[in-house]
């Protein structure tokens, strides 16, 4: 799955402003954003729900996302099931939409639930299940027949740290199939655990495309330095962004390397008592990428202005 | 995969009307309906007929002019059908002041005079008078009648009781019915396809409701193109109102077989032969059900509430209302330009058509008028998914924006 230069206006807003993606097959990807930066508009074009205003897309070999429908799951962000429906039917009615036919989707539906220890809910009507068991049975609905791309909007909002682990093992399992993955969060800890690559996406535009190592070192690492010896002569022989956090001082590894700062607080007998180098986190990626203040409304879930 | 994914919704909304308790309660309204009416037209006829059984007309002359009034009425009361009949005749005689006894018999109690009949004086010569009480003017006229009929039956020295000349009558046997109740017939079925689109297909306005509220229309619209939503939508619809149809159908038949016997159908004789004109009514229930029904479902597809849905249900019956008047023109004036608008016209084709089909033998416009009322089920299925598309799903650039070039860099500006 590819796009270029995708571009979307609602209105006067322009909600997705010339978008590059490029989904590696087999992989997991995950588009990363606060609430209102574009990530579900970006994820409907990319399907074909919605045309774009500007710009191309190539979804698994084909220009007309259409036409593939059939190869691809989708679990909306607004999830949606008929309340009537019992679970296992329900799955069943969303893999025949998808061509597969009604008795391989009921098997597969009564598997599948089996599966998530859900088994026992099989013919029990939508509105009798809990919000997060109708969640787990509107995902395997839109995998029920084995798409080649699974794309999922905000899967785990709304979702309960057992079903979002159920929810991480089903995306595992779906890649070890040889599914190619692509989903939306704001929650950075799902995408750092699950993704392979991952697209931030900020106020329509994609702030960076790479891989969450990548993503990562984009910041330098950062030491943790504990002085034998506290004095306040010691500050001023640290790199100025050191800041003091109890005991201990952090700041990024100066771009020469340690040793001569290493030498220098010996030789100043501030000593050594403990020293660790830390690859910084996807948090402070995504902090130097798209700003502090993003990076809180997206943690907080708030509509991001465009 | 169009007519697959459209199958898997038809199905699905099929499934989900029929099984459930509040269909039965759709299936057996007319039965409701039936019930009231039964109860309620008993009750307006006995109270229609307990006024009309106390009207009277009054005559006051001789007894011997009575008796030529009273041969009139019944002759005349023959030819005259029951629900239209002037008031019951009453003749009495003069006494006294003719004038006061015809106005006295209006302060009656018991018997509601409508008008009185009175010679104005005494003596062959006096000439007849009406007092017409509240305008009632039939029932002066009827009288009027009476009375030049009673001078002209003395002048001809017609006795009261004297049967009239016969006259040899031959009964012509026709082999096939006349225009005029090939006309009815077609006006009939036109009602009765009228009538069940009118209860049907008004349905499909908030068909699309339910998707929207519980948001499934986002995994219909990412799995099958809309057209194919709204062939589905429909399609399921529509099997929900041929089962009724097929329901009510089979019971009136099996009662009009009861009561009337089979032969009962062979009344009605239209041109074009009656199981082809049967057949034809069921083909143009369903152009009828799917035209509609898939302009009702477009305009409702863009409601976003129940709200709207409900203001949208005048409209729809004006609309309807409107293709019943322009194909009962049509079916009244055959042949006409009128009538060639309202067969061509997509929306009341079906209706027209239908009337038609009474009248007129020929089998080829009918095949014409499906072929080309498909072709606006399709063009309107199109219009209403391309509308939804672009009204509700926001999809594809705006048409300012895709007419205004400089509108992209003077909004980045």
């Amino acid at each position: 799955m590819s796009a270029t230069g995708l571009v979307k206006y609602f209105g006067d807003k322009r909600a997705v402003d010339g978008v590059d993606i490029a989904v590696p097959a087999g992989s997991i990807y995950g588009i990363l954003g606060p609430n209102g930066a574009g990530k579900t508009t970006t994820l409907r074009m990319l399907l074909g729900i919605i045309e774009p205003d500007e710009g191309s897309r190539m979804l698994l070999g084909s220009p007309r996302p259409r036409t593939q429908s059939d190869r691809v799951g989708y679990l909306p962000e607004e999830r949606g099931l008929y309340p009537s429906m019992k679970a296992r039917e329900a799955i069943a009615f969303m893999g025949a939409l998808r061509g597969l036919d009604w008795r391989t989707g009921r098997e597969r539906a009564d598997e599948m639930l089996e599966a998530v220890g859900l088994g026992g809910s099989a013919h029990e009507k939508i509105k009798k299940l809990s919000k997060g068991m109708a969640q787990l049975v509107q995902l395997q609905g839109s995998i029920v027949h084995r798409p080649d791309l699974i794309v999922l909007d905000e899967p785990f909002s709304g979702l309960d740290p057992v079903n979002q682990e159920r929810l991480e093992k089903l995306v595992l399992a779906e890649r070890d199939r040889g599914a190619t993955i692509l989903f939306s969060t704001h929650i950075m800890a799902h995408a750092e655990r699950l993704c392979d690559r991952l697209a931030i996406i900020a106020g329509g535009k994609r702030r960076y495309e790479g891989s969450v190592e990548e993503a990562r070192a984009t910041l330098p690492m950062e030491a943790h330095y504990t002085p034998r010896e506290d004095s306040s002569a010691l500050l001023p022989l640290l790199p100025p962004e050191a800041v003091r956090d109890g005991k201990d001082y952090r700041f990024p590894v100066p771009e020469d390397g340690m040793e001569s700062l290493l030498q220098t607080l010996l030789d100043s007998g501030h000593g050594i008592a403990g020293l660790s180098l830390e690859r910084p986190g996807l948090h402070d990626a995504f902090v130097a990428l798209v700003g502090a203040e993003t990076v809180e409304r997206m943690e907080s879930g708030e509509e991001l202005e465009a | 995969m169009f007519l697959r994914q459209a199958v898997v919704i038809a199905r699905r909304d099929f499934i989900a009307t029929v099984f459930t308790p509040a269909f039965l309660i759709f299936l057996l309204a007319p039965l409701f309906m039936l019930v009231f009416a039964t109860v309620g037209g008993t009750g307006a006829r006995m109270i229609a007929d307990s006024g009309e059984a106390g009207q009277r007309i009054v005559v006051i002359a001789s007894a011997e002019e009575n008796a030529l009034i009273r041969a009139a009425d019944g002759r005349r009361r023959d030819l005259i059908p029951a629900p239209i009949a002037p008031p019951q005749l009453e003749t009495r005689e003069p006494r006294g002041d003719p004038e006061a006894q015809a106005r006295a018999v209006f302060s009656e109690s018991g018997i509601d005079v409508t008008a009185v009949l009175y010679r104005d004086g005494t003596g062959d010569d006096a000439g007849w008078h009406i007092i017409d009480g509240g305008n009632a003017s039939f029932s002066a006229n009827y009288l009027a009648a009476l009375a030049e009929d009673a001078r002209r039956d003395r002048l001809a020295d017609i006795s009261p009781g004297a049967d009239p000349p016969a006259i040899p009558r031959t009964p012509f046997q026709r082999q096939e019915a006349s225009s005029s109740d090939r006309q009815s017939a077609g006006m009939g079925a036109l009602f009765v396809l009228f009538l069940l689109t009118l209860l049907l297909a008004g349905q499909t306005v908030s068909v699309l409701a339910e998707e929207k509220g519980n948001k499934v229309i986002e995994i219909l619209a990412a799995a099958a193109p809309l057209e194919a939503v709204f062939v589905g939508k429909l399609a399921g619809l529509f099997g929900v109102a041929l089962l009724f149809v097929a329901f009510w159908g089979g019971l009136v038949s099996m009662a009009i077989g009861a009561l009337a016997g089979p032969g009962m159908m062979g009344v009605i004789d239209p041109a074009i032969g009656l199981s082809t004109f049967l057949t034809l009514g069921i083909v143009y229930f369903a152009m009828g059900y799917l035209l509609l029904g898939s302009v009702f479902l477009a305009v409702g597809a863009q409601a976003s509430s129940m709200r709207e849905i409900q203001m949208l249900s005048l409209p729809i019956a004006f609309f309807q209302m409107a293709m019943f008047g322009l194909a009962s023109a049509a079916a009244a004036t055959p042949g006409s330009t009128l009538a060639l608008i309202a067969e061509l016209f997509p929306f009341s084709s079906p209706f027209a058509m239908v009337a038609r089909g009474a009248t007129d033998a020929a089998i080829w416009p009918h095949l014409a008028a499906i072929a080309w009322q498909l072709l606006w089920v399709a063009i309107t299925i199109a219009i209403g998914a391309r509308w939804f598309r672009k009204g509700v799903l926001k999809s594809g650039p705006s048409l300012l924006r895709r007419f205004n070039p400089f509108h992209n860099s003077a909004k980045q500006n």
